[in-house]
């Protein structure tokens, strides 16, 4: 009778599993056939072209450097995201008057949409009416073309997108901190161990489970990165700040090389998974039993 | 925890109430509903109640936005008053493009469609000729080659015919003291923006973070360098693929002159066109390279602007300046339409005379057809004056690849971004670009 009941739960499976298929296992299938193709992205003609593509890849400048623009934002937002997130958790974890306010307003930018928390830093940004430059000019300072330069540029939206998604850290490792037992530090104080001893051996091994919920999410959404490059710079000046996700778009409908895109895409995916993969089983490794 | 999760709760509510208080999307309206509802004119009204009703309803999407826009959903709406034939119309504005690529690929394509300037390179293959259709014979003979193929065939219905040059702020000419008809030659030009740049003027703006402001100057500039001079041009290199791209440097080599003589604003790379078409209208900058639609919007928020339009001028004293045409309001049927006759029937509607002038009248645009007069507004006097000058097509139209556009913008912003070695890097992808894409064609 228990064997029957397994199976007819099991059957609960397969509408999720179908969902799974139609929706990315089949359009990953697709992406790696048309990766092999010449496709422009909308013509019914097109032929195989068999690795073109990928040498293409391997040997594209403007590849390479939307892949270091594309590190720069996953692992330069996860770092500081996590750090930062952390932080405000541990104060915002105490106790004091208006600590409800405080978290709001640290969360209240995860609620804007990315495109138009970008449209929002693009008058802060712009050199014309940008509220930095007329701040200078009030300072009697020649005002500065921010975005003008890719590096300066990339690490621009990089904050924005720390500043738009720490909000998420700090709520994730604030879930996490009022898991831990207060006993643990009651324990601790009564043995003599300071502040930072009971963070170090307490607080950030049974947090570990948060960390690694923090970690990977930034890191994702910061490898994917799309709508803040789409409004404030759109991935120019040039190719200077497109991250892999962008360039996606840019080559399939931009430069019609929709074979060419689906490489790219590819990549991405391939990339993204072995990187979060390791980051899950690295903190797999550190988590530790309650 | 629980205070400050119905804080969230409660500004998550607030801000859905307030997206459900904004206004629609305008963006799809069936026009038979629309023309049953509102107070439209009274014999529009009348026709309704007799129109003979129909059960098909009939897809358009268009490439405009604004006042043309408005004009094509009107047209649309009468058409349903007078047929009982529904058109769901709709105008998605910048993801146009991207849209309809994708329904290329799916072959999920609307009734009919606008073409803007692809009716033969990128749509061709999708729609149906026009040939036999009665207003074919009208189309005007300047715009008939820009949308005819090899085989002779026709595609689009033209509405209008874009015809453009350089529109300038004629203020800022006088206060600097450059008389437009005196440039003729691109060093004429540059003596014009000197003397505009003395002035306290910026003398070309060009909006680089929308980087098709980018690609326009190139649109604009490329015609002078390598086409329309009689005596010698690549117009043959271009078509059989045997251009020598390191004549391109030439033209890339002007604009980084202009960039570091300081002809263009400061944030050329970062500003927008509507930055752009604003500071045209206020007297700020002298030259645009953008179509007369940049006066339209000039003169939306300064509508006492004096503002006028100029042919592009010639590379040197051996050729003579010149208009840019092209297609810009033209319209399609998909050759697999499952209403064909009632899509046919609505394109005939768009062709006749008093609606055909509707239309171009609201681009500002002469009319595409024969014997259709429209309002160009304050562009008509340029355009009797400039009546006889030599028009060709835009340059990436007629002799690029579809899909090298984006081409011409990357390639222009890193020139503007004064990298070491951009124009030769700028030459050689436009090369590249152009053996890739002209071997798929």
């Amino acid at each position: 009778m228990k064997v029957k009941t397994k199976h007819i739960m099991n059957l609960f499976y397969i509408p999720a599993l179908l969902l799974f298929v139609a929706f990315v296992v089949y359009p990953f299938t697709q992406g790696i056939r048309i990766s092999f193709t010449n496709w422009n992205g909308y013509s019914q003609a097109y032929k195989y072209i068999g690795l073109d593509n990928y040498i293409r890849f391997f040997k594209d400048k403007n590849v390479l450097g939307a892949f270091v623009n594309t590190i720069i934002y996953g692992f330069g937002s996860t770092i500081v995201q996590n750090i930062l997130g952390l932080a405000y958790a541990l104060f915002l974890n105490s106790k004091f008057t208006g600590r409800s306010v405080v978290r709001a307003v640290i969360y209240m930018p995860v609620m804007i949409a990315s495109l138009i928390m970008g449209y929002i830093m693009y008058f802060l940004v712009q050199y014309d009416g940008g509220a930095i430059n007329d701040l200078l000019i009030l300072f009697g300072k020649a005002p500065v073309d921010l975005m003008s330069q890719g590096p300066r540029a990339v690490l621009i939206m990089t904050l924005i997108n720390i500043l738009q998604f720490v909000g998420i850290s700090m709520v994730i490792y604030l879930a996490g901190l009022q898991n831990i037992p207060e006993m643990y530090y009651e324990a601790a104080s009564i043995d003599g161990v300071n502040a930072w001893g009971q963070f170090k051996y307490i607080t950030l091994p049974l947090l570990m489970p948060a960390i690694s919920s923090a970690v990977v999410l930034n890191l994702i959404g910061g490898l994917k990165l799309f709508d803040i490059i789409m409004a404030l710079t759109a991935g120019g000046p040039g190719y200077s700040t497109h991250s892999l996700s962008t360039m996606v778009t840019n080559m399939y409908f931009r430069g019609q090389h929709a074979g060419y895109s689906a490489t790219i895409g590819i990549f991405t995916f391939i990339f993204i998974m072995i990187v979060s993969n390791i980051i899950v089983r690295y903190f797999d490794k550190k988590e530790v039993e309650m | 925890m629980k205070k400050f999760a119905s804080i969230i709760l409660g500004i998550t509510l607030s801000m859905m109430m307030f997206a459900g208080c904004s206004k629609a999307p305008v963006e799809t309206a069936p026009a038979e509903e629309a023309a049953s509802t509102e107070a439209a004119a009274p014999e529009a009204k009348a026709e309704t109640e007799t129109a003979p009703k129909s059960d098909v309803k009939l897809t358009f999407m268009s490439s405009m936005v604004g006042v043309p826009s408005e004009a094509l959903e009107q047209a649309c709406k009468d058409f349903t008053a007078e047929t009982g034939i529904a058109v769901e119309y709709s105008a998605p504005g910048a993801n146009y493009e991207e849209l309809m690529k994708t329904k290329m690929a799916s072959q999920d394509l609307p009734d009919l469609w606008n073409t803007h300037g692809w009716s033969v390179a990128r749509y061709s293959e999708y729609l149906r000729p026009i040939n036999d259709q009665p207003f074919a014979k009208d189309i005007v003979d300047s715009i008939k080659p820009l949308i005819t193929d090899a085989d002779g065939q026709m595609y689009v219905l033209p509405s209008d015919v874009d015809l453009a040059g350089i529109v300038y702020n004629i203020d800022v000419m006088d206060k600097s003291g450059v008389k437009v008809d005196d440039i003729k030659t691109w060093a004429d030009f540059e003596a014009a923006c000197e003397k505009i740049k003395a002035a306290g003027f910026t003398p070309v703006h060009i909006g680089g973070k929308d980087n098709w402001t980018i690609g326009q100057y190139f649109d604009w500039v490329a015609p002078s360098f390598y086409i329309t001079n009689e005596s010698k041009n690549y117009r043959d290199a271009f078509k059989d693929g045997s251009f020598d791209w390191k004549n391109w440097e030439e033209i890339c080599a002007m604009l980084d002159k202009w960039n570091k003589a300081g002809y263009l604003n400061v944030d050329a790379l970062t500003s927008d066109y509507i930055t752009g078409a604003k500071a045209l209208g206020e007297g700020k900058v002298g030259f645009e390279f953008y179509g007369n639609y940049a006066i339209t919007e000039a003169l939306g928020a300064f509508p006492d602007a004096k503002l006028g339009m100029m042919p592009v001028p010639a590379k040197d004293a051996s050729d003579q300046p010149t208009l840019i045409g092209g297609e810009r309001l033209a319209t399609g049927v998909w050759k697999d339409s499952p209403h064909m006759d009632e899509a046919l029937q609505l394109l005939n509607y768009l062709a006749r005379p008093e609606v055909c002038a509707k239309l171009a009248t609201a681009n500002g645009t002469p009319a595409g057809l024969k014997g259709v007069e429209s309002d160009t507004g304050i562009i008509k006097p340029f355009y009797e004056k400039y009546a006889n000058v030599k028009t060709f097509p835009y340059f990436d139209r007629e002799y690029l690849p579809s899909g090298m556009w984006d081409d011409l913008c990357i390639t222009g912003a890193n020139v503007l971004s004064k990298q070491e070695g951009a124009i030769r890097d700028a030459a050689k992808h436009m090369e590249t670009s152009f053996k890739d894409k002209f071997s798929q064609k």
